[in-house]
């Protein structure tokens, strides 16, 4: 069966790609480990806990790994490979290919597959942040509902993404041993953005020497500065689950003529504007994908009482981030979520 | 002009760290200057926080262009037309004194006083207001009067995103109930009697016409809807040429700085109830066409009651809240005597929307 209609996945979130260009070097360079690399090794789960399984070609933040690095232009040799790995592991799940509504290549592609192959269905989605989130496709895919921070193989879901796919067949399949993979580094603070095959086990330090430009005071971050972890321990090893690494200027000192430099301030970690009280201007209820009202939490927050603030959903939060990201008075809303999220 | 502003970067920004690394060293000239040039700093340079907790990057929207937005705004929609219609001395007499005594003046004594840390940018959207809702003839201390009181009040409820009612409508409100001779009065008909030292002091009487809603409350007459759109009937200051506040208000609208809502539910209830009502009454209420182009709904619908603060966060409550702004606007505007309801709905809306948030609140969440 196949989806003619887009797709809207959910009301909220935002494109990023127009706000953040990322121009990446099309070189795809090795990087390997001084000790020994790490093995992939992904513990598939069992026959009958997988129903359903949804592959998310959909990397929505601009700084992720984009489809035809992991992929390369060959989709019908990968979606072979999803053929594989589900014929001899999961016959009877049926499988969820998702993709962005820009990849026109990928979308005809699959789309031709999936006229062949039943078990397959094609979803094609708006390239908008945070709409490749577990929680956020599996309400629009499978109408089922996930708690953020819950397992969604509970569920009956399974999610990979297309390097998993590919090393989950090379290891599983070919039987071959999987010892590297790709990620994508980005951001202001580095002298190029490009993309590098990995060793698994090679220490960030090792991966951004270099790299880094050196006038400036930098930060890093692993899989993006939205949803990712701030590193400040350099010796930390690649494991898989590192996407990607953003280096950003710090940027903590003051600059002259915001309103014209705004390059100099685009895509560093300055707050770009002054700590205010809510002036209620409804743009982080806007932004949200899950239809929330974060300003209520800030002023719950504000009065004392994190009990009250529980009560309006905020067990459906998937922390994206996008109401601090977006708030004019910069209100630092999901720590204020996080914060209420903790049991007194 | 970028690298004509990149030639006095350099000396300007070693300066102002150096006032700045001055103020705060020093106890006392902090308390009385602090706020002002953290104010003044805040225009020239940018903030140098940092995001320490996720997400670590922001968006490049600030208060301070939020605000900006209506700025803009306001003087397209009426600074503008009024310059063109009632002479430049007129407009930027009344501007400059409602900016001095409002910001400059009362706005940074109360800084100073209360030892707030920094000076809100949200007093020049209020002293802007003033002059626009006040007759194009009123004296010149009045407007400073007003000025003064809507910034104060603003201050005592707790500043910008405390306030309960508008500033600027309140000031209005107050100034109406204190003097009703000079707020009736000094409605001047556009293209007469440019200002002198002495109207300025003592306001323009000899050139004061009726309001459209005046003369159609005695008359029973209908100014032409062309003269409304374009601002060549009387009025407030700011409220006569609706075809420049319909644009920049669209324009906010587009902006996202005004949520489109509000406007929509009252431009509709108004134009649905005065409908219902004159077709139930036909000679004493006026035609809904009248209500909308007439008074100072535009500048209302458009500027007043989209101020975030004062109206519902709830998305569907600021649909109710729309609608009781329309309704008792018709309302006041045909069964009472007075002659313009807007500002009278606004404020009793915005009082109310306190109740209808949490109301709605306990709808949607069930708690």
């Amino acid at each position: 069966m196949i989806k003619k209609k887009q797709n809207r996945v959910s009301k909220g979130g935002v494109n990023l790609f127009g706000t953040y260009t990322i121009h990446f070097c099309n070189i795809v360079e090795e990087i390997s480990s001084d000790n020994p690399p790490e093995l992939f090794n992904f513990a598939l789960p069992n026959k009958q806990q997988v129903k359903n399984i949804i592959v998310a070609l959909c990397p929505t933040e601009p700084w992720a790994l984009p489809n035809w690095v992991a992929l390369g232009h060959k989709t019908k040799v990968f979606l072979d490979k999803i053929k594989e790995i589900k014929t001899a592991h999961f016959p009877e799940a049926k499988c969820f290919v998702v993709i962005n509504n820009n990849e026109t290549e990928h979308i005809a592609a699959a789309k031709e597959y999936a006229v062949t192959n039943e078990w397959m269905e094609v979803f094609v989605i708006e390239a908008k942040y945070p709409h490749d989130d577990p929680v956020v496709l599996s309400k629009a895919i499978l109408n089922t509902e996930v708690n953020f921070g819950q397992d969604t193989l509970s569920q009956g879901i399974l999610f990979l993404d297309a390097q998993t796919i590919s090393a989950i067949h090379k290891s599983r399949v070919l039987n071959k041993n999987v010892d590297s993979r790709f990620i994508a580094l980005s951001g202001t603070g580095l002298k190029e953005n490009e993309f590098a095959n990995v060793q698994l086990g090679t220490s960030i330090e090792k991966i951004l020497k270099n790299r880094l430009k050196e006038s400036s005071h930098c930060r890093v971050f692993v899989n993006g500065p939205l949803r990712g972890k701030e590193i400040k321990d350099f010796t930390q090893k690649i494991d898989w689950t590192v996407n990607n690494i953003v280096v950003l200027e710090a940027l903590d000192k003051k600059v002259m003529f915001p309103m014209i430099n705004t390059d100099r301030l685009h895509f560093t970690t300055n707050l770009l504007g002054e700590l205010r009280t809510c002036v209620y201007c409804n743009f982080c209820d806007d932004i949200c994908p899950v239809d929330l009202e974060p300003a209520l939490y800030y002023h719950c927050y504000k009065r004392g009482e994190k009990q009250k603030a529980r009560l309006y959903n905020m067990g459906k939060c998937i922390e994206c981030g996008l109401c601090s990201f977006v708030c004019p008075s910069k209100i630092e809303l999901l720590g204020i979520i996080k914060e209420c999220k903790l049991p007194d | 002009m970028k690298k004509l502003l990149n030639k006095f970067e350099p000396p300007l920004n070693k300066n102002l760290d150096r006032i700045e690394s001055f103020i705060h060293s020093h106890g006392k000239v902090k308390f009385l200057f602090g706020a002002i040039f953290e104010a003044f700093d805040g225009l020239l340079r940018s903030s140098k926080h940092t995001a320490q907790t996720q997400p670590f990057i922001r968006n490049n929207i600030d208060t301070k262009k939020f605000m900006g937005a209506v700025l803009i705004a306001l003087v397209i929609g009426w600074v503008l037309p009024a310059m063109y219609f009632y002479g430049l001395q007129c407009v930027i007499s009344r501007l400059i004194v409602s900016f001095v005594v409002g910001v400059f003046v009362v706005d940074v004594i109360w800084a100073i006083i209360a030892r707030e840390d920094h000076i809100s940018e949200g007093g020049f959207v209020s002293c802007m207001l003033v002059p626009a809702i006040l007759p194009p003839q009123a004296p010149l201390w009045l407007v400073g009067l007003g000025a003064a009181m809507a910034i104060l009040f603003r201050n005592i409820m707790g500043g910008v995103g405390h306030n309960l009612v508008n500033p600027a409508l309140f000031s209005r409100l107050f100034l109406t109930i204190c003097f009703p001779a000079l707020l009736a009065a000094g409605y001047q008909a556009p293209f007469t009697g440019m200002p002198d030292l002495h109207t300025l002091r003592y306001g323009l009487d000899t050139v004061t016409h009726a309001t459209p809603w005046t003369e159609f409350k005695t008359e029973g007459t209908i100014t032409s809807y062309l003269s409304l759109l374009l601002g060549t009937a009387t009025g407030s200051l700011g409220e006569t040429c609706r075809l420049a506040l319909i644009l920049s208000g669209i324009w906010l609208v587009k902006m996202r700085v005004a949520n489109w809502r509000l406007p929509v539910s009252y431009f509709g209830s108004v134009f649905v109830f005065s409908g219902i009502f004159s077709l139930l009454s036909k000679n004493t209420v006026a035609p809904p066409l009248f209500h909308l182009l007439s008074g100072g709904l535009v500048l209302g619908a458009f500027f007043m009651i989209t101020d975030p603060i004062t109206a519902t966060y709830n998305q569907k409550a600021k649909w109710i809240y729309g609608i009781g702004c329309g309704f008792i606007t018709v309302l006041l505007r045909n069964y009472t005597t007075l002659s313009e309801g807007a500002m009278y709905a606004i404020l009793l809306m915005n009082l109310l929307a306190v109740p209808i948030q949490s109301l709605m609140v306990k709808i949607r969440y069930r708690t």
